[in-house]
């Protein structure tokens, strides 16, 4: 298990400022790029049990050993922990990495945990209105279901693309018969997991 | 105007209205693909993993 650290960030961590300061800290140790996202200025406010959950996700992701882990698992481990982060909010968190630095840049559990609480201050949290509203758009007779193929293609054309290995994992057991998906049963199925 | 608008398509059930370049509509779809994407990586890490932790929920 990592050992817990207290050296943070080189920059004073917590000011009781009420207003985030105007001009964004530089990332320490970040590459030339600008950050898109200040890590430095997030409070990490997570009790012991949830740190003790996290750190507990977090090693099972380790496959090296080294008590770390590469970028491009940041966005699993998140959604194993409940959230559910587009992958273009990891990728800003992440500074914009390039697909080398997503392969081998590897981040520890201190480092880890504001990029957590990031997206778990994040706004705009999908409800199950959002869901099913957004399903619903599809639902051409207004009957509550919607085409399983249907749905399959705009979940492969649309927004962050999902590929047919994610689609047919996704689907099983959702579609009827007729092919159809009853998308409020869908949704509740999305959330309960 | 003229109305010789040949790009007008037919109201056809050919092609789904699937709107490819509407910022909203890709705003709402990647809404629902990561709630997708945390669902499975969830279902599987369950899967992969039965032990009693996992019913601990996250605040």
């Amino acid at each position: 298990m990592a050992p817990k650290k207290d050296a943070k960030k080189p920059e004073p961590p917590k000011k009781a400022e009420p207003a985030p300061a105007p001009a964004p800290a530089p990332a320490p140790e970040a590459p030339p790029k600008p950050a898109a996202v200040d890590l430095s200025g997030v409070k990490v406010d997570f009790n012991q049990d949830q740190l003790e959950d996290y750190r507990e996700a977090f090693g099972l992701f380790d496959r090296v050993g080294d008590s770390k882990v590469a970028y491009n698992q940041i966005a699993d481990i998140m959604r194993a922990l409940g959230q559910n982060p587009t992958n273009k909010e990891v990728t800003k968190i992440l500074g914009n990495p390039t697909a080398d630095e997503m392969a081998n840049k590897r981040v520890d559990f201190e480092g880890f945990l504001p990029m957590l609480q990031f997206v778990v201050n994040s706004p705009n949290k999908a409800t199950y209105d959002d869901y099913v509203e957004g399903l619903r758009v599809f639902d051409k007779e207004g009957n509550g279901t919607v085409m399983g193929a249907e749905l399959r293609i705009v979940l492969s054309t649309l927004g962050e693309k999902m590929n047919e290995t994610e689609i047919d994992a996704l689907m099983q057991g959702q579609e009827d018969e007729n092919g159809c998906v009853n998308y409020e049963a869908f949704v509740k199925h999305i959330m309960s997991v | 105007h003229d109305c010789n608008n040949t790009l007008t398509l037919p109201q056809d059930e050919d092609i789904m209205d699937i709107p490819l370049d509407d910022p909203a509509a890709n705003k709402a779809a990647a809404k629902i693909q990561a709630g997708f994407r945390g669902h499975m990586t969830r279902k599987k890490m369950k899967d992969d993993k039965p032990r009693d932790e996992k019913q601990r929920e996250q605040k």
